[in-house]
């Protein structure tokens, strides 16, 4: 309630103050007030649904690959063979719920593939990343999980929202990920519990 | 009596009042699991309006939802409250997503399950070894009375959730999905719903007309065959097991992937082995909630991707060896 109050602006000076003193060193304080934020600016229409506008500049990116000319002209619900493949990327409904729902995903920083495969597992550091894209492959691994645990009847709750919401990926070009500083990769890091 | 005498007695009849009244509680509350079924029916068969808002890592995002199930028929409508009017229509299996801007749809098939709340634990879950679960208490979500009931595992190995029940019907208001140390990884919650009123056609159906939008469908599933693998975990996290081996093709590519999927009845890990090839990611990335962890093992590429702890999926990927 003290935090709902801070948001909405209603709580006093003193105890506002005591409010950013603890937030200051609570991350959890911290993680409710953007809560709190985020909720209040989602009811009143102010947010901007990440990926959106991401997501239709992939299919807009995808559909512009075909010459539009090529497409075929459907009337209303089109027969079978009148619908088209998109091509490059699972580009498809899920995309766009992927869109909605938005994400962010790091990697680590190393992506390359070492010259000379060891026999041991290679060394990578974990201690930090920086946001990149994630590569195809990758991709096809997040739709392929989420889909053949479904398919064993396999209960994660999550499994729905990651299938959905891997292709956002593909939107969400870091081009200079490679140029970001190490400091900066400090929010990106995963979860390390 | 003496004073201290009188205020011990005082306090023992107290103590004994208060037992009482909490063993009344507790005998009163249902199984968890009773509501872990009850959910599970309710996400099958529940028809819901509202505005959902998902939260992860301090942004919101808004969607306003209408479900209608009749006679086990699925249909459903999604619209985002920002961007560009994109809608998603579902007709049973049959889902499109609407781009009214660029006049286009996507076709994609979906099974029967739900689009918010699929996959959710059931009560066939095994949670005697690596999950506690409980109501914890009654709670309030878009102004209907709830049951908190929370999914803890005993060891950082896997996520913990929170789901809150509407206690007349058992849906599920709002989920939570819990990391180790307690914090909210991402959650769903109804900002408002209508529950099992009726829903007109009207709200299901596109806003826009496609009579004249161009269609595009989804890519062929890749191919997939059973397989005895000779790949395994040498330090599997404990309680996961293995519940799937197969081969498969990625689309683009020809060669197989070895796919085994372990599960722990609740949370799952895929696990990819390949070729080694140019280009292969190495290392830790997370998608929500979900994290992989790739690595080169002898000439293979393996890579474990799962609904569970960064840790987890990287124990699992470095301990992967050929027996």
């Amino acid at each position: 309630m003290q935090i709902s109050a801070f948001v909405d602006g209603e709580l006093p000076d003193n105890e506002a103050d005591l409010l950013l003193r603890r937030m200051g060193q609570d991350a959890e304080h911290r993680h409710r007030v953007a809560e709190y934020l985020a909720i209040g600016r989602a009811l009143r229409g102010e947010i901007s649904v990440a990926g959106v506008d991401r997501i239709h500049e992939r299919v807009s990116a995808a559909i512009d690959d075909k010459p539009l000319e090529e497409a075929a002209e459907i009337t209303g619900v089109p027969p079978a063979k009148a619908i088209r493949p998109l091509a490059g990327l699972a580009i498809a409904a899920t995309v766009a719920v992927v869109a909605i729902f938005g994400l962010q995903q790091t990697i680590g920083v190393d992506g390359a593939t070492p010259a000379t495969p060891d026999a041991t597992v290679a060394e990578f550091d974990s201690g930090y990343t920086v946001p990149r894209p994630i590569n195809d492959q990758l991709r096809q691994y997040y739709l392929s999980h989420g889909e053949t645990a479904k398919e064993n009847g396999a209960n994660g709750m999550n499994s729905r929202f990651v299938t959905l919401r891997w292709s956002e990926e593909a939107l969400q070009e870091s081009a200079d990920a490679d140029e970001t500083p190490r400091a900066n990769g400090v929010d990106a890091k995963p979860t390390q519990p | 009596m003496p004073l201290p005498q009188r205020q011990s007695a005082a306090a023992l009849i107290l103590l004994s009042g208060l037992l009482f009244a909490a063993g009344s509680v507790l005998a009163d509350s249902p199984d968890p699991a009773d509501w872990l079924n009850r959910m599970g029916a309710a996400v099958q068969s529940t028809s819901y309006e509202g505005t959902v808002i998902r939260i992860r890592g301090g942004e919101a995002e808004a969607l306003k939802v209408a479900h209608k199930v009749s006679e086990g028929f699925v249909q459903e409508k999604v619209v985002a409250q920002e961007g560009n009017g994109l809608e998603i229509i579902r007709n049973g299996n049959k889902v499109h997503c609407i781009l009214p801007d660029r006049k286009s749809v996507l076709v994609e098939e979906w099974d029967d399950q739900s689009t918010l709340f699929s996959a959710l634990p059931s009560s066939e879950i095994r949670f005697g070894n690596e999950y506690d679960v409980a109501i914890v208490r009654e709670d309030r979500v878009a102004g209907r009375e709830t049951q908190l009931l929370a999914i803890r595992p005993h060891d950082g190995y896997r996520y913990g959730y929170r789901i809150w029940l509407d206690t007349e019907t058992a849906f599920p208001l709002q989920t939570q999905l819990i990391a180790d140390d307690g914090t909210a990884v991402e959650q769903v919650k109804f900002a408002e719903i209508r529950l099992n009123q009726e829903i007109h056609a009207s709200a299901l159906e596109p806003s826009y007309s496609t009579e004249d939008y161009r269609w595009f469908n989804q890519p062929a599933r890749h191919v997939t065959r059973s397989v005895e693998t000779e790949w395994a975990s040498a330090d599997l996290p404990v309680g996961f097991r293995a519940i799937s081996m197969h081969e498969e093709k990625m689309p683009g590519s020809e060669a197989f992937v070895t796919h085994i999927l372990y599960s722990d009845g609740l949370a799952n890990v895929s696990v990819f082995v390949a070729e080694l090839a140019a280009g292969q990611s190495q290392g830790p990335s997370s998608v929500g909630g979900s994290n992989s962890y790739s690595a080169v093992i002898g000439d293979h590429h393996v890579t474990a991707v799962g609904e569970v702890p960064a840790m987890t999926v990287e124990q699992i990927a470095t301990t992967m060896r050929a027996r």
